[in-house]
Order: C-alpha cells, then structure tokens, then sequence
C-alpha cells in the first residue's frame, strides 16, 4: 500500500481546492440559506467545467476515468469548505452506482441516458438509502435511485414524492422521498441489488468520512486564528497552555484519521462489496474526530462559538450532521466488532501487517 | 455525615411542593417545564406574572431576611425549594438575577436607601434584572473593562458609557447592575464602580444576539452617557471588584444547586424516549445512561456533603470544583440525548429553528462549559487557589 499521492493528484487538488476556497465563502453559504433552491448555480457550472462529476466514471463512457484514491482529497477539500451541494456523493456514490448497473448489464434505456446527462451538467440524480432517512438536495434532482428490498429503481423526478423536513444545518435541504414501485423503473435485483446497495453505503461513508475529515481540519485552522487573534490577560488566549492543547488534541486525530480514509478509499476503488471493514473503521475514526473538533473548537471560540453570527456553526453542524449519515459510529463499530469476533476472522499480526493482508482482506469482505 | 434532610426540612419540602402542585395550575399550566435554558425568551409575560404569584405565596427571595420580605430560609431549604421547583416544572425564573444575585449584593454591600428602593421591588416580582459584566474585551479577564463612569457635578448624576456583551435577558428586564471604570488612570481591578442603571433611558441601547440555536436570549447593550443618581453607586468609588466578586460568590453558591433536579427530569426524559424508540436496546447507549445516572448522584453526594460543612450557613471550598463537573456531565448529557435520538436528532419538527426540548438540551449544553468562568478557567481556579500551585505568566507571550 502506498500512502503517497503523485504530484498529478496534489496538482488537481490544489487547482480544486483553491477554486473551492474562492466560490464557497460562508458569506455564500449563507447566502444559499435564503435562496429559493440553497443552491449556487454558477458555482456549480464551474465545479462541472472542472471536469468534477467525470473525474470517476470510465473513459469509454466519456469520463476521466480516475479512481477513488484520485478523488479522495477533493473530498476533503470539499469538506474543508463546508460544501452545502452533494458534488462528492453525486461523484462517489450515484455515478460509481449507475457504471456498475450499466457494467452488470442490467438496468434500462435511462442508465445510460441519465449518465450522458450527468456528464453533460444537464442532470442531477440523488441517492436514497435505507440507512439515511432522508435525501440531501432532494428538490434539485431530475432522477432518482431508490430501493426497496434489494430492488433498486431508477426513477424520474415525477415519480417520486418528496416531503420537506428541516435539519438543524441550515445548508442541508433534507426530504422524505416516497415513490409506487412499478417495473418500468426497476434497474436492478436479488444479489446483484443488494450488491449495489452494500456498495453504495460503503461509498457514501467512504465520501462522509472525507468530507469530515475536511471540516475538521478547518474547524482547527478557523480556531488557531481566533486563538491568535483574541486577546486577554495581556496576551493571545492561544498562548495558554489549556486552550492550545484543545487544538493540538484535534491536529492529532485528523492525522491519524488521514492514513485510515486513504485505505478506505483504496479499497472501495478495488472492490466496493468487500470494503466494510476498511470504511467502517473510516467513518468511525472520521466523526470522532469531526466531533472532538466541534466540541474544542467551539471551546476555544469562547461564547462567540455559539452565536449565529460567528461562521464556525457552519462547520460544526455539518459535522454533527455527517458523523450520522451513512451510519452512525454505532452502526459502524458494530460492523467492526462483528467482522472481527467471526468464527473465521483473519486476526493476527500476518494480517494485520502482513504483505498479503490487503487482498485477503479484500477476499474475505 | 449528612445523608438526608431533616424532619423539618422534609416537611418544609411538602410545604413547597403542595403550593408548586396548586399553583401551576389554570392561567399557568402552559409555562410548565417552559422559560429553561434555551427556552428563556418564551411567556416572557406569562412568567413575569407567575412571579408575582410566587411572590404572594412568599415563594419569592426566600433566602432574605425576614425585614425584607424574605422567609430567611437556610441554605437547605434553599436546595429543597429549587429542587422541588425542578420538580414541578416551575417555569424559567424571571426574577433569577434580582433575587439571587442584585438582592444578595444590596444586602451585603448596598446601602440603606438602595435596600429601600430595590429590594421591594424584586420581592413582589415586579422589577427585573440582568448583569452587566462582560464586554468585548473582557471576558475570561473581566478586570480588562473599559466602560466608563463619571459623575456630573451639574446634574447630579453618573453618566455612564461603553459596552456590555452577553446580557441575559436585558431587553426584558427593567435594570441591570454594570461594572464601570470611575478612574481613567486605573487598571485591572482598581478604580472600578458598581452601578444601578435602569434599561429604560435614551442613552442604552439593546441588540440581541442570536445564538446557533436561532433564538436570542443574549444581548449586547449600548450606553452612552446613560444616566442613574449619585445613590446608585454601590459602595465606595473603586470597591467595584470587590462587590463584584461578592455577587460571583452568591451565583456560585446555592442558586446551582437546586438545578441538579433540572438534570434529573432531563435524564428521565431521554430514558423515556430510549425505551420508546429502542435506543435502550443499543449496549453503548445503556452504559451511558448508567454513567450519566452516575454522574448525576455524585454531583448530589457532594452536594449533601457541601451541605454538611456549613456551621455559619456558607457554602464551603468543594464549591469550587462544582462548575467544572457538573458542566461537563451536562454537556455529555446533551451527546447522549442526540444519539438517543439517532437520525431524529437532525430533524426539526416545527418548520426553522423551533427545536424540541432535547435538540436545545444539546446545543446549550455546548456554552455550559464556557459561560460563568470555562472549563479551563475553572481548572486554573482549582490548581492555583485550591491547590496553590503557582499562577499562570501573564501578559505579552514571548
């Protein structure tokens, strides 16, 4: 395995992540709060010039063709400015979903229209999932995949009925998502459905865990500079040894939840039905450190870190929102524990640190 | 040890619920268990008037002397009165601030005519007050303020100007006592006034500020040249610090007590919802409930145990360690009622920002270990002063 990342993908990242930190202000992610559909059109037009929602989808379909590990660190990016549009599930999630239904040779005549679509930045499509009780960005979709069972459907947007909810996160557009099952839509069944599906969660908190991680080291960098700024006793509160530590305590979980989301990434590039070990331990490390970021950052803000006025309760609620989304920490140290305490469990230092453990991991899903 | 109250408090303790019990009843049934934390800027006029009630009942001021209206009640039944209060959903306390902490200040350090004009007024639930300490730049270090007052020698009056930040309630409240600089030359602790001014002049202006929450129960609050009499002016010119450490003391003391029954019905409650939705059934979840139930004991015990120590009817050193935990079991109380919740914890019921009792529960936890001194300003308390280990470098860091 191979932590490092070539000089073409931080290249890409830079140009990604400087474009991102000058169009995705808070001043505009609140301007997006009042907007009729939360959502920044001419943003959106120069994320898709980019050549974003291409980056993962095959070449001979007409995309860049790149892998997980390539997208990784936009994800975070996008995290790190707190992103209110879902560009990192419409890129990891839906498109990986709809190539592997096209792949499979399954579905119908709309797979593959609604992929030219996509790629053509005619079209949005939104996910739902029996782990997620809502849809992000739900009213802004054209098409839908939804399920029932381990049928997944494919489903025009006058299909499916929608029910507003409101999150606690101002930037989140949350709806209930209802729809009449019918033949004419269904893309997928049986074990090639519920593949599609246990691909799809391990994706989505493969890209929630990114965009944590993201939000988490800007939660951090938003606080060294209030610490730095804000005087009191005569000094930078940040001097003090109780409320630097705060900050320090969160640098060190990002960066130990840094190698764990690469792996994650490789393997759900590799084989995203047999990645449920990886992800979940990604996603667990990623919201406990999402978490411990909200709490100390808010912390070292003062009673300014709870006021409306102040940006960092962008942050911190998106935080709150996406350590439950697709699956809480429970949810994903249940399947840990689970995989682990197996009668047939691949424990011991061999796999743990053994030059085969990735594919035998890989091999036992 | 004392492990329970006495016989008398017991009956002492009926007594307070009986009346609680017939009295949140009618035109105050609806403001029940509403006006808490997060809840304040609800009723606001249904609460004013149910403090008039409780001020017939004698409800009001009971740890006053009896010459001032009040029941001269000991510190224990100080505890049993907020308990029981807890107990009964009695609403939000507008008159919080006067009772607990103008009136307390008045009777140590004000003077004959300041009792006279104040104290009768927030007795009979008629006056409202809230604190003017904070400002932008004074907060963990309040000795750092720059309001500043000064006596008119032609109009008689101290005219008062600068800004207060995080003022409870001012914009429903009628006074609010303000911390102000008397000698420009002064620094840090010295040359500092404590003054009575009234909200309701042209020179204070009141602007909320909204909380992450989406309600607004702070303020900041203007004055410029704000006006009160040459008698508003609490002790000597430059014994500001000092009163305003006396008032600290009588917040610190046993108006935090009572609260821990707030606490208990909040437990109940996420214990209610985890059988309900069957996040009791999740063994991560049980064991919190039993570690926050834990908590929660503890923090009795050692109040029981605060209590036992007092002859002359002070609150004891252990006081000192109070804020730092019960802040903290609070604040994990808040996590725990989210993840009782689980993808509920997202939704608000009521269209924008009308959060239900746990989703505020949740976010204002988050200030309790930042408002009255933070967690880190709580530990440097204890090591220095309790442990006497040596002081914190201040000023300029290297």
């Amino acid at each position: 395995m191979n932590f490092t990342f070539t000089q073409d993908q931080l290249d890409f990242q830079d140009a990604v992540a400087a474009m991102l930190r000058s169009e995705v202000t808070a001043d505009s992610i609140r301007a997006r709060w009042s907007a009729t559909d939360g959502t920044d059109r001419t943003f959106l037009k120069q994320a898709h010039d980019l050549g974003l929602s291409s980056m993962l989808v095959p070449e001979a379909l007409g995309g860049l063709g790149l892998t997980t590990g390539d997208f990784i660190l936009l994800a975070e990016a996008c995290g790190e400015v707190a992103l209110p549009e879902p560009i990192v599930e419409s890129v990891m999630v839906v498109l990986p979903m709809l190539v592997d239904i096209l792949d499979q040779g399954l579905g119908n005549s709309d797979v593959q229209r609604v992929i030219d679509g996509v790629l053509a930045g005619d079209l949005r499509v939104a996910v739902g999932h029996a782990i997620n009780p809502c849809i992000n960005y739900a009213d802004s979709a054209d098409w839908f995949v939804l399920s029932e069972g381990d049928n997944v459907y494919l489903l025009p947007r006058e299909a499916v009925v929608l029910e507003a909810q409101t999150s606690v996160d101002p930037s989140r557009r949350l709806f209930l998502a209802s729809f009449t099952t019918s033949a004419e839509y269904l893309v997928a069944d049986g074990d090639a459905g519920a593949n599609l599906l246990r691909a799809s969660l391990n994706r989505g908190a493969l890209a929630t865990s990114a965009q944590l991680v993201g939000l988490s080291r800007s939660m951090v960098d938003q606080s060294v500079q209030y610490a730095t700024d804000r005087e009191q006793f005569g000094r930078s509160i940040g001097a003090n040894q109780a409320v630097k530590h705060l900050l320090a305590d969160v640098a060190v979980q990002i960066e130990y939840a840094k190698p764990v989301l690469y792996r994650a990434a490789y393997t759900v590039g590799v084989s995203p039905t047999r990645a449920d070990f990886a992800v979940s331990h990604a996603k667990s490390a990623a919201a406990r450190t999402a978490l411990l970021a909200s709490r100390h950052c808010i912390q070292v803000h003062g009673a300014m870190g709870y006021t409306w006025e102040c940006d960092l309760q962008i942050w911190v609620k998106r935080a709150w929102a996406l350590a439950r989304e697709w699956g809480d920490q429970g949810f994903h140290n249940n399947r840990i524990h689970e995989w682990l305490l197996r009668k047939n469990a691949l424990l011991g230092p061999e796999f743990t640190f053994g030059r085969g453990s990735l594919t035998d991991i890989a091999k036992s899903g | 040890m004392k492990l329970t109250f006495s016989a008398a408090d017991e009956l002492f303790r009926e007594e307070v619920a009986d009346w609680l019990n017939d009295n949140l009843t009618g035109e105050f049934a609806e403001v029940r268990y509403r006006g808490g934390p997060g809840d304040e800027h609800h009723f606001v006029t249904e609460r004013k008037a149910w403090e008039r009630r409780l001020a017939v009942g004698r409800w009001t001021c009971i740890g006053w002397p009896e010459q001032w209206g009040g029941r001269a009640a000991s510190i224990e039944q100080q505890v049993i009165f907020h308990e029981e209060y807890a107990r009964a959903g009695g609403p939000g306390r507008m008159g919080h601030i006067g009772d607990t902490l103008t009136g307390p200040t008045l009777l140590a350090f004000g003077s004959e005519t300041q009792k006279a004009t104040y104290l009768p007024p927030i007795r009979n639930g008629e006056v409202f007050w809230s604190q003017g300490y904070s400002e932008p730049g004074a907060g963990s270090d309040l000795a750092a303020i720059r309001s500043r007052a000064e006596f008119d020698e032609d109009a008689g009056q101290w005219k008062i100007t600068g800004q207060k930040v995080w003022t409870s309630l001012a914009h429903e409240s009628d006074y609010v006592f303000v911390l102000a600089r008397i000698d420009r030359d002064s620094t840090r602790h010295h040359g500092l006034g404590f003054f009575l001014v009234a909200l309701n002049q042209p020179g204070v202006t009141i602007r909320p500020i909204t909380q992450l929450t989406g309600t607004a129960e702070f303020n900041e609050v203007y004055f410029d040249e704000a006006v009160c009499g040459p008698d508003d002016l609490v002790g000597a010119p430059g014994d500001g610090w000092k009163v305003a450490m006396g008032l600290l003391g009588f917040e610190r003391g046993v108006s935090t007590l009572g609260q821990q029954m707030l606490f208990q019905t909040e437990l109940d409650e996420i214990i209610r919802i985890a059988k309900v939705n069957g996040a009791s059934r999740d063994p991560d979840i049980r064991q919190r409930i039993a570690e926050a139930h834990i908590g929660l004991k503890t923090m009795r015990y050692n109040s029981m145990r605060m209590l036992s120590g007092t002859e002359d009817g002070s609150l004891s050193r252990e006081a000192m360690i109070y804020k730092l935990y019960w802040s903290s079991w609070h604040r994990n109380l808040g996590k725990l009622a989210m993840d009782v919740l689980g993808p509920d914890a997202e939704l608000i019921e009521n269209g924008p920002y009308d959060l239900n009792r746990l989703q505020s529960l949740f976010l204002f936890t988050r200030a309790d270990t930042i408002y009255g001194g933070t967690n880190q300003i709580q530990r440097n308390l204890i090591a220095e002063r309790a442990l006497g280990m040596p002081k914190e470098p201040r000023g300029p860091a290297k």
